[in-house]
């Protein structure tokens, strides 16, 4: 052994012993975990707290008010619906970048946030009977003449909120690699965009762009639909191991409606 | 865990383009960045005690100085949402733009607003942090050297090109090299304003099939060598640079 080797044999020691210690408890977390998992729904069942996760820029459906508070149509529904089933809710403002991923690793238990159900996210989450009925709409500027419809995006600069179903029907008309195609975080951030002129057309859901260009009339937008737009389901996200939390939400759900106070709600934010 | 690199192979040419944009906004902000940032540098070293030249230079170093601690001290994502959203919407704008207008304005923000943005950003927050790396870098240059130069007869524009700068240069390469590296980073976060760079593509991915490990796995990669060429780029240019050795 030469004498370099005993010179740092302390140090040496200490970090083996240092990265042999994270290792163990690296190992001891995993062989915890699964148990405490099994533990914790039959503990939490009692009282628990079901943190609700929501994307607060989506107004009339969720957005925060001067004080902070999450609110819009999706609130009203869940609270109403939380009340009826007799749980306690939060809410929790998410970004929309990773929404069903906060669900599925247990940072949120649910998710409601004018979410489309579609395909690809039932491989994700499990979502609840529809609550609302809606569609994409194109929001062009006011003085636009290009835009008729759909088809008519094609040679033009759109932007979208990334992974909305927006941006699934905008990759699917111009294609999933078009250059053209812009993403932002968020539909406000979209629509800004397009008031200042760097995309010729945002394509978001209906209500929100009407929303928007109603609450700001200086932002001289205009909307534009397309009958050949598919209808979509609005759900509530839920974990896939959930199903009885699943089971009795979709009861509330109908319940609501039977008696009315979803339509209460529902005329209160659109009138109908 | 199972991996769906498929879901790669469908957006490939966006991961492409996005290797392209990231490289040519890291570039273009790099080189603009150490311009203003040996100006900057240089122009807060500077003073003149009397003459035409002692108040505005004076001046200009408060400017610099409130420049290089507004950069620095705010984060380069609210910068980028700053300029992006709030700056060049007043001074580039078809009807009403301060800097630019009409139609040209229309042309600029439509095919390189998000470009230009982000560019802008990032060389702006990239000279800030390299003024600092330039003041140190002169600062370091013994003063024998320029009292030297001046018994030469060299004035200070002299002293600086043939004496202080190449001397100094040598010293602010690692500095410099780690700015490069990190600017090449933060380039990421354009992609929050739509600009269409490495991270937008593994955004636009997960964003489609809400699946991570796949898209930012394979931008890891690539930024990870993208910055070993960068490294090895400068360390090149260090060995080219260094003082030969000794006997």
């Amino acid at each position: 052994m030469s004498k370099t080797f005993f010179r740092h044999l302390r140090a040496l020691a200490l970090t083996a012993g240092f990265i042999g210690m994270l290792g163990l408890a690296g190992c001891g977390k995993q062989e915890d975990k699964p148990a405490a998992n099994a533990d914790a729904p039959a503990a939490q069942a009692a009282a628990r707290v079901y943190l609700v996760g929501v994307e607060s820029a989506y107004a009339p459906f969720s957005s925060e008010n001067e004080q902070k508070e999450v609110v819009g149509f999706d609130i009203d529904v869940m609270k109403a619906l939380a009340k009826k089933i007799g749980i306690e809710v939060k809410f929790v403002p998410t970004p929309f970048e990773g929404f069903f991923n906060f669900l599925a690793q247990g940072d949120r238990d649910l998710l409601i946030s004018a979410i489309t159900i579609t395909d690809e996210r039932k491989k994700t989450v499990n979502f609840s009977d529809p609550y609302f009925i809606a569609t994409q709409a194109i929001a062009v500027p006011a003085a636009d003449t290009r835009v008729h419809k759909m088809a008519d995006l094609k040679p033009l600069a759109v932007g979208t909120q990334s992974a909305t179903s927006g941006d699934e029907l905008v990759q699917q008309v111009l294609g999933q690699n078009n250059p053209k195609i812009k993403r932002f975080d968020s539909t406000p951030l979209a629509l800004k965009e397009l008031e200042s002129g760097g995309v010729d057309a945002v394509v978001a859901d209906e209500p929100v762009v009407k929303n928007y260009i109603a609450n700001n009339p200086g932002s001289k937008l205009r909307t534009v639909n397309d009958d050949s737009f598919p209808k979509e389901d609005y759900g509530i996200a839920v974990r896939k191991d959930d199903p009885e939390l699943l089971a009795r939400i979709n009861k509330g759900l109908a319940e609501m409606k039977a008696d009315g106070s979803f339509a209460a709600i529902s005329a209160q934010y659109f009138g109908k | 865990m199972d991996f769906r690199w498929s879901i790669i192979e469908g957006y490939a040419p966006l991961f492409a383009k996005g290797v392209l944009m990231t490289f040519q906004v890291s570039l273009i902000s790099i080189v603009l960045g150490t311009i203003l940032g040996l100006l900057i540098g240089m122009l807060r070293l500077s003073d003149v005690t009397r003459g035409l030249w002692k108040w505005p230079l004076r001046a200009g170093r408060w400017v610099a100085g409130f420049y290089v601690a507004f950069f620095r001290g705010t984060p380069l994502f609210v910068q980028i949402m700053l300029i992006h959203f709030a700056v060049m919407p007043a001074l580039v704008h078809p009807q009403n733009g301060l800097l630019i207008s009409g139609e040209l304005a229309r042309i600029i923000k439509q095919d390189y607003g998000a470009f230009l943005s982000g560019t802008v950003a990032l060389s702006l927050n990239a000279g800030a942090y390299i003024s600092e790396i330039f003041r140190a870098g002169i600062q370091s240059i013994e003063r024998g050297q320029s009292y030297a130069a001046a018994s030469l007869g060299m004035n200070y524009g002299l002293t600086m090109r043939y004496v202080v700068l190449p001397q100094a240069f040598r010293r602010m390469l690692p500095p410099l090299g780690n700015e490069a590296i990190t600017l090449l980073k933060d380039s990421s976060l354009v992609s929050a304003i739509g600009l269409a760079e490495l991270a937008y593509a593994a955004r636009t991915v997960a964003g489609t099939y809400a699946r991570y490990w796949e898209p930012y796995i394979t931008i890891s990669v690539i930024y990870f060598a993208m910055t070993i060429c960068l490294a090895m780029l400068v360390a090149r240019l260090e060995s080219k640079y260094n003082a030969p050795h000794r006997r």
